[in-house]
């Protein structure tokens, strides 16, 4: 049996994606008593729920012209990059996915990402940074992990998790107007100590509605670690690559230490959460560490057949 | 901190490294804390009295950056060193912990980094990060925040980690400290 070849299967992650529903479930609840609040205090909420809705929609359906805009991301064709077109492709055929576009940003950062809101609207994107900093295995391991996250539709979960957050902060943004300059034509519950815990429920939603959407971006991310890896069956390259970009100098911060220790102190995080833990809960990525551990260990599990 | 030593004394040997006769230690001022509010008082019998003092000579000196600075001068690394050590833990053990930021050693680098440029007698400094408890190097090109010769600071960290200092595994908690007063 342990001779056999060709791909085999492995159990899914139970716990993560225990995890990852149990946070969407979560995020849903929050926005259903966030809706019912802000019914029950009069908000004229409807305008605001239209603007960002079409804020988010634009963002959906434009991802790949708005990051090819924003990063300077330069799309080429195959007979630009025949080897990454190659590489791609084989990889693509894999996830049973059409050919995405592809791009290269050119800038010395180590960097790869993939969008688009389903397969057939894909968009990868390489940096010139980590073509010439991987080898061919890790580049292939990197891609895989991108091309996971489009097949994983993580796209989508997160413009849908996203909603709250852009429609809270938003309403922060209005609510703080409101309170300096006082109403905005609608009188009706125009005290001052109404506006203010408002804008104090909002805060908290908002808060929590972040922290929410921070740690399904990071389950997500293990989420295409491991479907990448499945793929390509080959984690080893995945925990090679991320060991070499992390230990690059593109890393080494402009920061002043003494801004990090003034920082600190102005943080409204309660002194029991300090530390590593809270650095975790901030991060869109899980730690480099932690990712490299599970991939080896996948890759043990492979190689042996042990679960 | 004889980690600190041991490397040096192995890097100098390699013709890489040689130390200067400055140190210093860097933190927060809090005058709530009387060994803060009065510290050079207190430093006084820490450096000078008892068996095996290293009398090193040290000066106080405050930065644009509103934080206080212990800096040491010593022609002995290793006396240098162990002095670092005992303000560090002075300052610590007087209810200053939380204040202590780094402890900071300059020394002169000479050799060739990744992108094949030679560097001859070029300052760099290795701080400690109390927090962390971790080291990395630190080479300011200038007083700005952010200008800094990362190719060196890579090529330096290798080394150090390779003579057995504990180097910080996460570059991006390399922060740097520009214009350090010594």
């Amino acid at each position: 049996m342990t001779s056999t070849t060709g791909t085999r299967k492995f159990h899914k992650d139970r716990g993560l994606v225990s995890r990852m529903y149990f946070t969407m479930f979560m995020l849903g609840f929050l926005y259903a008593i966030f809706a019912l609040f802000l019914f029950s205090v009069g908000m004229p909420i409807y305008f605001v729920v239209g603007i960002v809705g079409i804020m988010v929609l634009v963002q959906y359906f434009m991802s790949d012209r708005l990051i090819l805009a924003s990063t300077g991301a330069k799309q080429v064709s195959e007979s630009e990059a025949p080897e990454l077109h190659k590489m791609i492709k084989l990889l693509a055929d894999r996830y049973e996915m059409p050919m995405p576009k592809v791009a290269i940003i050119d800038t010395p950062i180590p960097n790869a990402f993939a969008t688009g809101r389903n397969p057939k609207n894909a968009l990868v994107a390489v940096t010139t940074g980590i073509q010439s900093r991987l080898n061919d295995r890790e580049l292939q391991a990197v891609i895989g992990h991108e091309l996971a996250h489009v097949a994983n539709r993580d796209m989508r979960v997160l413009a849908i998790a996203n909603f709250l957050v852009t429609l809270t902060s938003f309403l922060m943004t209005m609510l703080f107007w409101n309170m300096l300059f006082g109403g905005m034509g609608d009188r009706r519950n125009n005290n001052g100590g109404g506006v203010m815990m408002v804008y104090l429920v909002t805060l908290a939603v908002y808060f929590i509605g972040q922290l929410l959407v921070l740690a399904l971006t990071r389950y997500r991310e293990y989420g295409a670690d491991h479907t990448g890896a499945e793929i390509s069956g080959d984690p080893g390259g995945l925990a090679d690559a991320l060991e070499k970009i992390s230990g690059t100098v593109a890393n080494i911060p402009d920061k002043d230490l003494r801004k990090l220790q003034t920082a600190n102190a102005f943080l409204i995080i309660p002194a029991a959460l300090k530390g590593e833990g809270s650095m975790h809960l901030f991060s869109t990525h899980p730690p480099v560490q932690e990712r490299v551990k599970r991939l080896r260990e996948l890759e043990q599990r492979m190689k042996y057949g042990l679960s | 901190m004889s980690t600190v030593i041991k490397a040096e004394a192995r890097l100098q040997a390699g013709g890489e490294i040689t130390p200067s006769r400055r140190a210093g230690v860097i933190y927060r001022n809090d005058d709530e804390i009387a060994f803060l509010r009065d510290i050079k008082n207190e430093l006084n019998p820490v450096l000078y009295s008892g068996a095996g003092a290293t009398k090193t000579a040290f000066d106080i000196v405050d930065d644009d950056h509103g934080m206080r600075w212990v800096v040491l001068e010593d022609g002995n690394f290793e006396d240098l060193v162990s002095s670092v050590y005992t303000v560090g833990n002075a300052i610590g053990a007087n209810d200053g912990a939380d204040n202590l930021l780094a402890a900071v050693f300059e020394l002169y680098f000479t050799g060739t980094v990744e992108d094949n440029t030679y560097r001859s007698g070029l300052r760099t400094y290795w701080i400690y990060r109390y927090d962390r408890k971790s080291f990395y190097p630190f080479v300011p090109t200038g007083d700005e925040e952010g200008e800094r010769d990362r190719p060196t600071e890579a090529q330096l960290g290798h080394d150090l980690r390779k003579h057995g200092l504990l180097v910080e595994r996460s570059l991006t908690e390399w922060m740097g400290l520009w214009g350090i007063p010594f």
